[in-house]
């Protein structure tokens, strides 16, 4: 029980031993020329330098990354062979043997140095307890020729198969391997692999009871690892003596033994304490420093909300503004709206009550010539006057005629502001039409002894509403006669048309007037003017009505007026274009 | 030369007394005067109408457009309508523009308007329109009857009575079995609306109703017609002959 328990600690503590020897080795040697060599030739590649430097530091989580990325980056062979072995003694120094050995197993034969992928090789199966197969690495490299030319050490290569042959319970050949490596590093002086060397070799003989010759070479181990630094070689060599005591039953040197392998064994967990410690308040140190990181991200985010929600608010709040200044200003524009709509609508009241009461005036003021008239016609007929009755039936007739007039024209009025009319214009032929309304007019002109001409063209077709042209006509003609004194002259004629317009002039030797009043007729409004001469003269209702029939057809109305000289009013209509 | 039939269709007999006084006076025959929707029915299909002058309003209905109506529906039966009406309505005129064509007076009117809206509505139903009003033409053809303004009025001539057609500048001599007289047309224009079966040209300044040729004499370039009407036949013009069918 005690022996295989020797037996384990020593193989641990060999495989330990053994790892550090190689690190130590390859420094300043030849792989290390090679790399440099390489360096010069791949200068641009920047991450196989940073790879090759972390890996000759031993930095190696380091070098894994750069050699990644040197790796995703490069298609040169010599140079990924590179990466794969830097990867591969990252990955063994890591202790992650399987991915190791992988990334051994990538690099081509044609490596450089592919004899130290397979000592590589052989120390990983070695470590993984596969000793045929470490024994197969390690034969291959030892069979090498003149294997002072390449970059290891050969005493090391025999160690290890003897370590091998040694586990494989091959003993002589474990005792020849041995032995050679141990002379190999006799001369070479290597003091530390010869303390593992020797307790191996202690070790061999003791597996074959051979305690005597066993117990020398521990003694030796012990000896020499006095002089050693390593805790743990110490520590190794000490416990092997103790263990070597208490077999013999030796047990107060035994104790003695034990008692210095504890103290190593606290000094080297004193070491490792403070390690841990350092490791523990490394640590402890990134976990504050990342608590402050954390704390400073955190104070970072609540800023950026600040600052966000500052943004989005005065955003939210000045389109909140500006909507409230549109609807404002648009609110203002309607009052403005409706203010101007509502004195237009206080004037259209006001002339429509003006025009009732011009009207009424007007209408009274006809009724009661008539019942005048009719008293007298009733006084002339009791005294059988009739010459007088005459005279005053025709007096009656005009009267019946001018309320008449009036009347139609107010109807025509309100149908035309109620849109309730049938209007449809169509191709009227002027002359007729003319003649049409001038014979309802004759006999009036007659009895007021007016000479009247009609020099309408024959020729003139207009585009117009039969019936509102017929008003137009009527009221001109109308207005004509009123203002015509006795023996006056009324002429109707076409001038001169253009292409579009058809003139038809209505003029007359009467009253004539002003040009403001002429200018107050023609103006664009609604309102109704009263005019000087009341007595002879309505509403003023007749000229608008004009006005609006004459615009509603298309036309326009134009006025040439001299006061006690006579007046022209010119109807500017649209020709029926199918017709000259 | 006849005079045109009108029907009246009016209930205020005030008014058709005045319509009445105006157009006989103006040489037009009135056939009847309907006052109600049923009698203007009646009297419509009774008599020969030319012209039927239609109040709107009977009795305050809109019957007069009802009558419109129902004559509307019967093919080839509609004649040219007046509409009388005293407001311009606008439901009302919409509802009688579908009696298509329209023609309408507004009352009061006096004699000239009610003449010239009866020659608007021989124009319009004809399809001739500014005829009369005009200063080259005072005819409007229908199928039947030659339309002529004579003076303030409107004449009828049939067509089938018409023997010959003697074309001289802007008028043209019509001649009948009974009569002769002169309209303002122009050679194209009476040859456009004519049937062109019933009346055949054999001359430049000549037209031949072709049911009242007698005998033609191709040797002396003759056509003689009923009434020993002898037209020349120009030879620019003798191919009409072949739309008869020789004896031989």
């Amino acid at each position: 029980m005690a022996k295989i328990r020797l037996f384990t600690t020593s193989i641990l503590f060999f495989l330990s031993f053994f790892l550090f020897s190689q690190e130590r080795q390859h420094v300043g040697n030849l792989m290390d020329i090679a790399i440099k060599a390489k360096i010069k030739k791949f200068k641009e590649n920047t991450n196989f330098d940073k790879a090759q430097m972390f890996f000759r530091q031993g930095i190696w989580d380091s070098t894994l990354v750069y050699s990644m990325k040197e790796m995703s980056n490069t298609k040169n062979k010599e140079l990924t062979d590179y990466c794969h072995y830097f990867r591969g003694i990252s990955f063994k120094e890591k202790k992650l043997f399987n991915e190791s050995k992988k990334e051994f197993n990538e690099i081509s034969n044609n490596f450089q140095f592919f004899y130290k992928v397979k000592i590589k090789l052989g120390e990983i199966a070695l470590g993984q307890n596969e000793f045929e197969n470490a024994l197969q690495y390690f034969e291959e490299i030892e069979k090498l020729p003149n294997v002072s030319n390449y970059d290891l050490k050969k005493s090391n290569v025999l160690h290890n198969i003897g370590l091998c042959y040694l586990h494989l319970k091959k003993f002589d050949k474990a005792e020849e391997y041995l032995f050679k490596s141990t002379k190999l590093q006799e001369t070479e002086k290597d003091t530390l692999m010869l303390i593992g060397s020797y307790m191996d070799i202690a070790t061999l003989y003791y597996e074959q009871y051979k305690d005597n010759q066993a117990i020398p070479y521990f003694e030796k181990a012990y000896h020499l690892s006095k002089k050693a630094k390593s805790f743990e070689l110490r520590r190794t060599a000490t416990k092997n003596m103790a263990v070597v005591e208490e077999n013999r039953k030796n047990f107060p040197l035994a104790l003695a033994y034990r008692k210095e392998y504890e103290k190593w064994k606290d000094s080297l967990n004193d070491q490792n304490k403070v390690w841990a410690i350092a490791d523990l308040e490394k640590k402890f140190a990134v976990k504050q420093k990342q608590k402050e990181v954390n704390i400073l991200e955190a104070e970072n985010k609540v800023k950026a909300a600040e600052r966000n929600g500052l943004l989005f608010s005065s955003v939210l709040l000045l389109i909140l503004f500006g909507t409230g200044v549109y609807f404002y200003r648009q609110k203002i524009k309607n009052n403005k709206i409706i203010l101007a709509q509502k004195n237009e609508l206080d004037e259209l009241n006001a002339t429509k009550d003006k025009l009732f009461s011009i009207v009424s005036h007007d209408l009274r003021s006809s009724v009661n010539a008539l019942k005048i008239s009719n008293t007298k016609l009733i006084e002339n007929l009791e005294t059988k006057n009739f010459d007088e009755l005459d005279v005053l039936l025709h007096n009656n007739s005009t009267i019946a005629n001018g309320a008449y007039n009036l009347l139609d024209n107010l109807l025509n009025w309100a149908l035309l502001q109620t849109k309730q009319t049938y209007f449809f214009q169509e191709s009227l032929h002027l002359a007729t039409i003319v003649q049409h309304v001038e014979y309802n007019y004759k006999p009036l002109m007659l009895n007021k002894n007016i000479n009247y001409e009609n020099r309408v063209s024959k020729t003139d077709y207009v585009f117009a509403d039969l019936d509102s042209l017929k008003i137009i006509i009527r009221n001109l003609l109308d207005n004509a006669i009123k203002f015509s004194k006795e023996n006056g002259t009324i002429s109707i004629y076409t001038r001169t048309s253009s292409d579009d317009f058809c003139y038809l002039v209505i003029e007359d030797t009467g009253l004539g007037m002003s040009a403001s009043t002429q200018e107050e007729l023609l103006k664009e409004t609604v309102l109704l003017s009263k005019k000087k001469n009341d007595d002879a003269i309505g509403t003023g209702l007749g000229m608008q009505l004009c006005k609006s029939l004459i615009h509603k057809n298309g036309g326009k109305l134009e006025i040439e007026s001299e006061e006690n000289v006579g007046t022209k009013i010119i109807i500017v209509l649209q020709k029926f274009k199918d017709h000259g | 030369m006849d005079n045109i039939n009108v029907l009246i269709i009016e209930d205020t007999p005030a008014e058709s007394d005045a319509l009445v006084k105006v157009l006989t006076a103006n040489n037009y025959n009135i056939v009847g005067i309907a006052t109600n929707y049923n009698e203007a029915l009646k009297l419509f299909y009774q008599n020969p109408i030319d012209i039927a002058i239609v109040d709107v309003f009977l009795d305050g209905r809109p019957d007069g457009i009802t009558f419109a109506e129902t004559i509307n529906i019967v093919p080839n039966g509609l004649k040219p309508f007046v509409f009388l009406t005293s407001s311009k309505d606008r439901q009302i005129f919409e509802r009688a523009k579908l009696t298509k064509p329209f023609s309408f007076l507004l009352k009061p009117f006096n004699e000239l308007e009610i003449l010239y809206a009866l020659e608007m509505a021989v124009e319009k139903f004809y399809g001739q329109t500014n005829v009369f009003v005009s200063e080259e033409q005072d005819t409007v053809i229908s199928d039947d009857y030659l339309f002529i303004k004579k003076n303030k009025a409107l004449k009828k001539v049939r067509i089938e009575d018409i023997v010959y057609i003697e074309v001289e500048d802007r008028y043209c001599n019509i001649i009948t079995e009974a009569e002769k007289f002169v309209i303002l047309i122009s050679l194209t224009k009476i040859l456009q609306f004519l049937d062109p079966d019933k009346f055949c040209q054999t001359h430049r300044n000549y037209i031949v109703n072709s049911s009242k040729i007698e005998e033609i004499i191709v040797n002396d370039n003759l056509v003689v017609l009923k009434g020993n009407h002898k037209i020349t036949l120009s030879d620019k013009y003798k191919d009409f002959v072949k739309k008869f069918r020789i004896l031989r």
